[in-house]
Order: C-alpha cells, then structure tokens, then sequence
C-alpha cells in the first residue's frame, strides 16, 4: 500500500538511477576502448588520406608524364622536322653540299611526298600522325671510301635525314655505283613564324 | 471489563520508513552516477579534442586531395591519347632510324663477308625491341659465298637468324643471293648485358 502511494516517485527515481547506470556501464566502465577507437579512428582516417594523397599524386605525375611526352613531342616536330615550307630547300642544299664534298655529284635526283598515318591503328580509327614523309632519291658513283665517306657526312648532318636503303654495284676499275634513298619528315601545318603572327 | 481502545489520529497511521529508506539510497544512487557520468562525460570530450580536431582536419585535407584528383583525372580525359600514343610511337621509330649507325653496319659487313662475296644492297626495317631486320642482296664468285655468308653471320654476336630467300647463278657464272638476317647493333648488345 505504501509503496503504491508513492510510485510516481519511485518509478522516477528508478528510471533515473537506470539511465545513468546504462550510461555509466557503457560509457565509464568501457572508457578506455573508446578512446581507443577514437584512435583507431584517426589511424583509419590517416590511412585513408594517405591513400587520397597518393591517388592525388599518382594522377598529378601522370599527367605531368603525359604533358612532358606531348611537349618532346611537339619539340621534335617543331624544331627537328618543321615544317616542308621552312626546311625543305635548306634539306635539298644539305644533300647536295654533302655529295659534292664526297665528290659524288648525282646527275638526277627523285623526290617523293607521302602522309604518315599511324600503320599500327586499325582502319576505323586511323590516327593522323600530323607529318609528311619526303623521300629524295639519288645515284652516284665513285670508290668504295667516297661511299663510306657520303654515308658519314649524312650520319653527321645536323639536318634530320634518314638514309633509307643503299644499293652498290661495281662499274670500271674501283669504282661502285651507289644508290641511295633517303628520307625526312616534315611538320603539317604552318610554320611557326606565321602562326605566331 | 471491556478496555477501550481509541483511534485519535486524524489518518489513519503507516509506516513510511522503508520508501523513504528506498527513496534515500537510489537518490545517493543516481547522484553518484550521475556525477561520475558528467565527469565521464567532460574527461572524454577534454581527452579526445585533439584527436577530434585532428580527424576534422583529416577529413578536410582528404576532401581536398580528392577534389585535387578529381581536377587531375578531368585533365587527363582531355589528352587525346590515340594520338599522342601514334605519335609517340612514330618519333620514337623514326628517332631511331635516325640514330642508326650506317658506317658501323658496313664495318660489321666487312668484318662477316668473305674474300670472294661482295654486297650488292641493304635495307633495314627497325622493330620495336630495337632489332633491326635486314634485307641484303650479294654477289659471289663461288658456289660457297651464301653458305660462307650465313656461318659467319651465325658466329657474330650482332646477327642472328640469317636466313636466305633466293639464290641464282648470274649469266656470268657468278651467284647472287639474298638473305634476311636480324642485326643487334652494338648499343643495343651493351644495354641487354647490363
């Protein structure tokens, strides 16, 4: 009877001193793994940055690597090959100071001109390279250290001229007729100076 | 005699004692729990700031090397790399034909053609491995040169795989032949014993 008159207190007592002991039990007695897993926690947090961080690098760098391939690139075809209109006579002139340096003056010269598509790519996604290869085709003839000396002074050239295919055959005496094929390649487009302009 | 027993209080009389025992001890109950609970309570939070302070930050610098990756990858989506690939392939190739020595060819040449077989033409074709395939035509005076040719292109290092496609006696009485041989040249020898 008595207990029932006072049962609003109690039962509010009761739920009081069961709240905090819950809490208590769960908090106080297991302190020590919380902070732990708070720690935990930062260990997790600090391996997922260290893995956005590399991510974040890994993708910098290779865009970086692709950046400085597209300039070697683009230095190659500006300042190696440029373009048919700024390189082509001065290649012409080359060849011909070189053969008349070795003594072997070619009575004709042939030239082609071809556009370089990528030959690995497959035919519905040809790949346009952006270059046009220039052949020059010539015979000469004279001793077998004249040839040697022609194929030296061309491995040489400061221009970028690429001896193809060489052919010998013996004439009169010691000497050899050479014929030779070079190639070179040109940058499409225009040239620099007017695009600057 | 009947003794009178008179009822004078104005409630009826119960004994409280035990509730309020009751009442007393889960009140210093609760206290104490509650009290060790703030203190708990304010421990925790005091003991974990940096480490929570430390997370916050994390968590940011995380946010933000993700957005940075996120920029990066967008970037790299804008390279055309069909092309730059082709490209790349292509000046590297042709960088290579052009660094190809022609005069240390011909030495080699010399040094594996007998006395009597005389080279008639030359045509490389490079690889990717950095071989370079070679076309050769010659001429002999004796039946032999084709076979001569190929041993001592099989006992130098910087040929391999000779192998011929034609030969024929000329109206001369001389032979021609050609052969297909794999050439290493010598800078490609040294990079492999490395």
């Amino acid at each position: 009877m008595i207990w029932r008159e006072k049962r609003v207190l109690l039962i509010i007592l009761g739920l009081l001193l069961a709240a905090n002991a819950v809490y208590f039990f769960t908090y106080r007695v297991s302190y020590q793994s919380r902070l732990d897993d708070r720690e935990q926690e930062l260990t997790q947090k600090e391996a997922e940055l260290a893995r956005a961080h590399a991510a974040r690098v890994k993708a910098e760098r290779t865009f970086q690597a692709y950046r400085q391939v597209e300039r070697d690139v683009q230095r190659v075809f500006d300042e190696h090959w440029a373009t048919q209109e700024e390189r082509f006579t001065r290649l012409v002139a080359e060849v011909k100071r070189l053969t008349t340096a070795s003594s072997m003056v070619p009575a004709s010269v042939g030239f082609s001109a071809a556009v370089v598509t990528d030959p690995e790519a497959n035919r519905r996604k040809k790949v346009a390279i952006g270059a046009t290869e220039v052949g020059i085709a010539f015979g000469v003839e004279g001793t077998y250290e004249q040839v040697r000396r022609l194929i030296n002074l061309l491995e040489l050239s400061q221009q970028f001229v690429i001896i193809d295919q060489i052919g010998l055959s013996s004439r009169e005496g010691q000497n050899l007729a050479l014929t030779i094929h070079l190639k070179t390649l040109f940058r499409e487009g225009k040239p620099l100076a007017n695009q600057r302009l | 005699m009947k003794p009178i027993h008179l009822n004078l209080a104005a409630r009826p009389y119960r004994d409280y004692r035990p509730v309020y025992a009751v009442v007393v001890v889960m009140s210093l109950l609760t206290a104490f729990l509650m009290l060790n609970n703030i203190e708990t309570y304010y421990r925790y939070k005091h003991d974990t700031r940096s480490t929570t302070n430390r997370i916050g930050q994390i968590e940011a610098q995380t946010r933000q090397e993700k957005q940075l990756e996120e920029i990066s990858q967008r970037k790299l989506k804008g390279i055309d790399l069909a092309t730059l690939d082709a490209q790349t392939r292509f000046v590297n190739a042709k960088l290579a034909e052009r660094a190809f020595s022609w005069s240390t060819l011909l030495d080699e040449l010399e040094s594996v053609l007998a006395q009597d077989v005389r080279l008639v033409s030359v045509a490389p074709q490079f690889n990717g491995d950095g071989s370079i395939n070679l076309a050769l035509d010659f001429e002999a005076k004796g039946p032999n040169g084709m076979i001569v040719t190929i041993n001592r292109m099989n006992a130098d290092p910087q040929f391999a795989n000779p192998f011929p496609k034609t030969e024929e006696i000329t109206p001369s009485g001389g032979y021609k032949f050609n052969l297909v041989v794999k050439y290493h040249p010598p800078e490609t020898i040294l990079r492999a014993a490395k």
